[in-house]
């Protein structure tokens, strides 16, 4: 080889190396860039949360077998979604997308159609229970959650929660009939086993005297005249959840769970079902045509133990036998199974008066209830198969569907329904606050007082005061609470941590109560507890006539003489809009009674208002007319004692539109 | 040859003539008179057979202000309590012992929807459904006044009459409106009646006329008597015969209101009035607590019994009570002004009229000592 031959090899191999290396560094230059325009990485949950309102969890709360019972329609509320699930591979095999927070489902009796109540849209979806294809939205009253069909399919009946009302529907037009009067919060029904009835558990007790027991309804429509022929007295309790009813061979017995609540005695003890109790009503129907009220049997049994409380009931449903009864405690995470030949031997065997003593025994539980199986969080609906061998549970806080063996009477599986895995702060207090565990006994959760995610139980009860009888005070809602601070009656509660966390623990729970950590979640979920769409108020915000001038009385700073109204009288200066309606003070409305050791109270925000009845600090007011007819004669409560009837009525309207 | 005419022939002739025409126009009316008997149709139906109601039989005692009719069931209101009578006898007596708001029952609303009843009382408004009563008060709802004369429905409205106005509440919404003389024409507070169509609503005000509501316009009319405060009626038909209006119906079937007042009978067809004195008209009494109309009758609830008043014949039957006898008297009189009295084994329970309602053919009336049912009979031979 010559020199200008090695030479050029070695200016060729220089040429080469610098290429490769220019490449080399290109392919570097790159990555870094790759690398740096990457998002930074999600810190850790514990020291910054992703926000909460991109996770959205299932959270099922209602189910619906298929007639052949190879599909599981699951109802999530908090994803607006049905899920199918194939009862035999135990998978989520499809999915349909409905209203606004739905809530309840049921299905027609060929099979053909299912119906969702979407509670915030109040609407019905119809869904083709094949092809999940939606077929039509049909509009009900207001906030829709219980719904069932009558036995010829031509039928809807709608239980509007807020609406206090259920909806007739004609499913061949899709319309809306009528409307029929239920008593208050009207949430779940059922279709009675001949057709003849649809039964209509109200959540709510009736608004009566707070120093008096309350007293629930059962109403009870006529198929026939499509008209409510019976509203039954369930006396001492409240909430009443699903109904199921059993066979005729069974003993033809409504069983519908309740809570009995001790808010009349001054909370000191709270053992042994010392503030309250859970059960179930056990009503034998009316066999008449009439079906009168007086023709109808109630007793009233606890599931609670002596030492240990099941909280919370609220899925009910039976084997088709009948033989078998579930009740799914919520707060409790437990399914209690019924011998109901026990069940009815025992109230057979019971005289009237035993059947009273019933209502208040604890240590009656163990003679009919011979199971209770551990479930997921929150366990809300429960369904059994058509030929009895399985139960599905519908496990809220969890997103799963607890699978039971009625064969064995033992947890068989657990569905994953795929919702998301991990936590969020607010995910973890919403399962806080369903959770009872964390009161002594299992006696209570948060939601046990305040059902329907942040309602008020409508209660006066008597907490933690240092004079018994004293100073009994009118529960309250959790909506849009955030900013409203203090908190109780008296304003001694400087934020919701410290009512959450030692007020509760010491008073309520009567135990360790929560973490702190455990108190900040619970204080995140309940911060993000909204008030709904208000049906008051126009969805565009425009006011009515009548609302714009009961704006106008709210805002006055004149009688109707001219008369100039002192600040102290006017009702922004305690009910200031700029902080919800309340401007965090106490003050004396001249509301005070003879029981009560304090007269200025926390103002209350007015947001949700139409939803709180009774008013007033110890629940007095039983509508919204008289805090000013009955309860401010002498003007401190506002000046309104200038004002006609249709300028209260006008307030009242505005009111309403909060 | 000259003809004349012997004066005998003439008289003669001329006698014939006379009597040739004079003779026929004696003998029409005789044929006129003796026409064919009228078809049976055109013949009044009587109340014959009366059913009475009181204390001697499980009714409360005293006054029976209105009656309403639901099917097989009818409703009576009374001044104790809410009476409820199925298959010819009474079944409940309703007192505020079993939750009623007020014992005076002044009128009832059957919701043929959902088969709800609302009761206006003198201690408020109560609604019956499913066994229970709930209660609405002027202190702890809308209502305008506790003072409820009459009840009405227009769909999901119940409209309400009271001593100070009238309120519509909204069955759906719960929400409830007030009409005054704030905003609407009402001269006096008192609204006695109501009479729901299609289209309108009318009330009867006392002291204040007629109003009337136009539910697509959302306009009042009123309709008072052009002679104001004057007890005399200086022209016939002008108007509205007193402002004292005790009720108001109105009529589809001859697209005609009636009212009801203490000092005649008014009709208005959307042209003419019509107005009924007892001094030219079968009307038994001036002073009517309330008025029906169906078809082509008219009945009138007076102080002296009650009159039914056929405005295709002008016929009036009046319905009495004979207080020393307690039989019956029917007095028809006919548009000519001749009377025939009948005479019927029962009667009324008093001549004190306050109100009547239909259920099928038969009628009942609310009296002030009971009340009465009266059997539907065939017609008159």
């Amino acid at each position: 080889m010559t020199n200008t031959t090695q030479h050029s090899a070695s200016r060729l191999k220089c040429r080469e190396e610098a290429l490769l290396g220019s490449a080399l560094l290109a392919l570097v230059i790159a990555l870094i860039v790759f690398v740096v325009q990457q998002p930074k990485p999600a810190a850790a949950a514990e020291h910054t949360p992703a926000p909460d309102a991109v996770t959205r969890y299932l959270s099922p709360v209602a189910l619906q077998l298929s007639p052949n019972g190879q599909r599981l329609y699951v109802v999530c509320e908090d994803s607006d979604v049905v899920l199918v699930v194939d009862t035999s591979s135990q998978q989520v095999i499809g999915r349909a997308e409905v209203g606004k927070r739905p809530k309840g489902i049921t299905i027609s009796p060929d099979g053909n159609s299912l119906y969702v109540s979407d509670e915030a849209s109040d609407a019905v979806t119809e869904i083709d229970p094949q092809t999940l294809a939606i077929r039509r939205t049909i509009s009900v009253g207001w906030g829709p959650v219980g719904l069932v069909t009558d036995r010829a399919g031509t039928t809807l009946y709608v239980a509007n929660t807020l609406g206090g009302d259920v909806s007739v529907v004609d499913l061949p037009t899709g319309t809306e009939k009528k409307r029929l009067h239920a008593g208050r919060f009207p949430e779940y029904v059922v279709l009675s086993r001949d057709g003849s009835r649809v039964y209509v558990a109200n959540l709510l007790a009736r608004l009566g005297p707070p120093d008096q027991p309350p007293v629930s309804e059962l109403t009870v429509i006529d198929c026939a005249k499509q008209q409510v022929t019976a509203r039954l007295d369930v006396p001492g309790v409240l909430q009443l959840r699903h109904i199921t009813e059993l066979p005729p061979a069974a003993g033809s017995f409504l069983l519908i769970p309740f809570m009995r609540p001790k808010n009349l005695n001054p909370l000191v003890q709270i053992q042994q079902g010392g503030y309250l109790t859970h059960g179930m009503a056990v009503i034998r129907p009316s066999t008449t045509s009439a079906g009168e009220a007086r023709d109808y049997q109630i007793s009233e049994l606890l599931l609670d133990d002596i030492d240990h409380s099941y909280a919370d009931g609220f899925g009910a449903a039976t084997t088709p036998d009948g033989h078998w009864a579930l009740v799914t405690a919520s707060g409790s995470n437990i399914v209690s199974i019924v011998d109901t030949s026990r069940l009815r031997t025992l109230l057979l065997n019971s005289t009237p008066t035993r059947r009273l003593e019933l209502a208040n025994r604890l240590d009656s539980a163990n003679r009919f209830v011979t199971t209770r199986l551990p479930t997921g969080r929150n366990p809300t609906d429960v369904v059994t198969s058509a030929d009895g061998r399985f139960a599905y549970i519908a496990n809220r806080m969890d997103d799963s569907i607890t699978v039971l063996d009625m064969m064995q009477r033992q947890p068989a599986a657990t569905i994953d329904l795929g919702g998301p895995k991990r936590l969020s702060r607010i995910r973890r207090g919403q399962q806080l606050f369903f959770d009872a565990s964390h009161c002594y006994q299992g006696q209570m959760a948060c939601a046990t007082c305040h059902p329907h995610e942040g309602l008020s139980d409508g209660l006066a009860w008597s907490l933690e005061t240092p004079q018994l009888g004293r100073d009994v005070v009118e529960n309250r809602t959790l909506y849009s609470i955030e900013g409203t601070e203090p908190f109780k009656w008296n304003g001694k509660n400087p934020d919701l941590e410290t009512q959450d966390g030692p007020r509760t623990a010491m008073y309520i729970f009567r135990s360790q109560g929560f973490s702190s950590s455990e108190v900040d979640d619970l204080v995140g979920y309940v911060f993000s507890l909204r008030l709904g769409r208000n049906p008051h108020l126009a969805a565009d915000g425009h006011l009515t006539d009548a609302q714009t001038r009961g704006h106008a009385i709210f805002f006055r700073d004149k009688t109707n003489s001219g008369a100039p109204i002192s600040p102290l009288q006017q009702c922004p200066t305690c009910h200031s809009p700029l902080t919800h309606f309340t401007s965090k003070i106490q003050i004396d409305v001249g509301t005070a009674t003879k029981y009560d050791t304090i007269t200025a109270f926390d103002v209350p925000q007015l947001e949700g208002a139409v939803m709180k009845p009774p008013y007033l600090h110890n629940g007095e007011a039983l509508e919204m007319e008289e805090i000013w007819t009955r309860f401010n004669p002498e003007d401190k409560h506002g000046l309104t004692s200038d004002m006609n009837k249709a300028q209260l009525n006008d307030l009242i309207e505005y009111l309403k539109t909060l | 040859m000259k003809l004349t005419m012997n004066a005998n022939k003439i008289t003669s002739v001329l006698r014939t003539a006379l009597l040739s025409v004079a003779l026929p126009l004696a003998v029409l009316p005789c044929i006129h008179a003796q026409a064919p008997a009228p078809d049976r149709a055109t013949q009044p139906v009587l109340y014959m057979k009366w059913i009475n109601y009181t204390a001697a039989n499980g009714f409360p005692a005293g006054e029976v202000y209105c009656v309403t009719v639901d099917g097989t069931r009818v409703w009576a209101g009374t001044s104790h309590g809410l009476v409820l009578l199925e298959d010819g006898r009474v079944k409940k007596v309703f007192s505020p012992e079993d939750g009623l708001v007020g014992r005076a029952v002044m009128s009832i609303a059957v919701d043929q929807q959902n088969g709800d009843v609302w009761v206006g009382t003198f201690g408020g408004l109560s609604l019956y459904s499913g066994g229970k009563f709930k209660n609405y008060t002027n202190l702890t709802s809308g209502l305008a006044n506790d003072l409820v004369y009459g009840v009405a429905f227009q769909g999901q409205f119940l409209w309400v009459a009271t001593a100070a106005g009238v309120n519509r509440l909204d069955t759906y919404t719960g929400t409830w409106s007030i009409f005054n003389e704030s905003n609407a024409p009402f001269e006096e507070p008192w609204a006695y009646g109501i009479s729901v169509t299609k289209e309108k609503v009318y009330f009867a005000v006392w002291g204040g006329g007629i109003l009337a509501y136009d539910l697509a316009k959302q306009t009042w009319r009123p309709y008072t008597d052009p002679d104001g405060e004057m007890e005399i009626v200086l022209y016939r038909n002008q108007g509205l015969i007193h402002n004292i209006v005790s009720s108001v119906t109105y009529n589809p079937d001859t697209k005609t209101f009636w009212a009801s007042t203490y000092f005649g009978l008014s009709g208005y067809d959307g042209r003419n009035w019509h107005n009924y004195l007892t001094k030219d008209s079968g009307l038994a009494s001036n002073f009517i607590n309330a008025v029906q109309s169906r078809g082509d009758d008219v009945w009138a609830s007076t102080q002296s019994g009650l009159s039914q008043l056929d405005t295709r014949t002008n016929t009036w039957i009046t319905y009495s009570r004979d207080q020393k006898t307690g039989r019956g008297g029917i007095l028809i009189t006919s548009a000519d002004g001749s009377k025939q009295r009948v005479a019927t084994e029962t009667s009324l329970a008093h001549n004190y009229i306050l109100n009547t309602a239909f259920q099928g053919n038969d009628i009942w009336v609310a009296t002030a000592q009971g009340l009465s049912h009266g059997i539907h009979a065939q017609s008159k031979e």
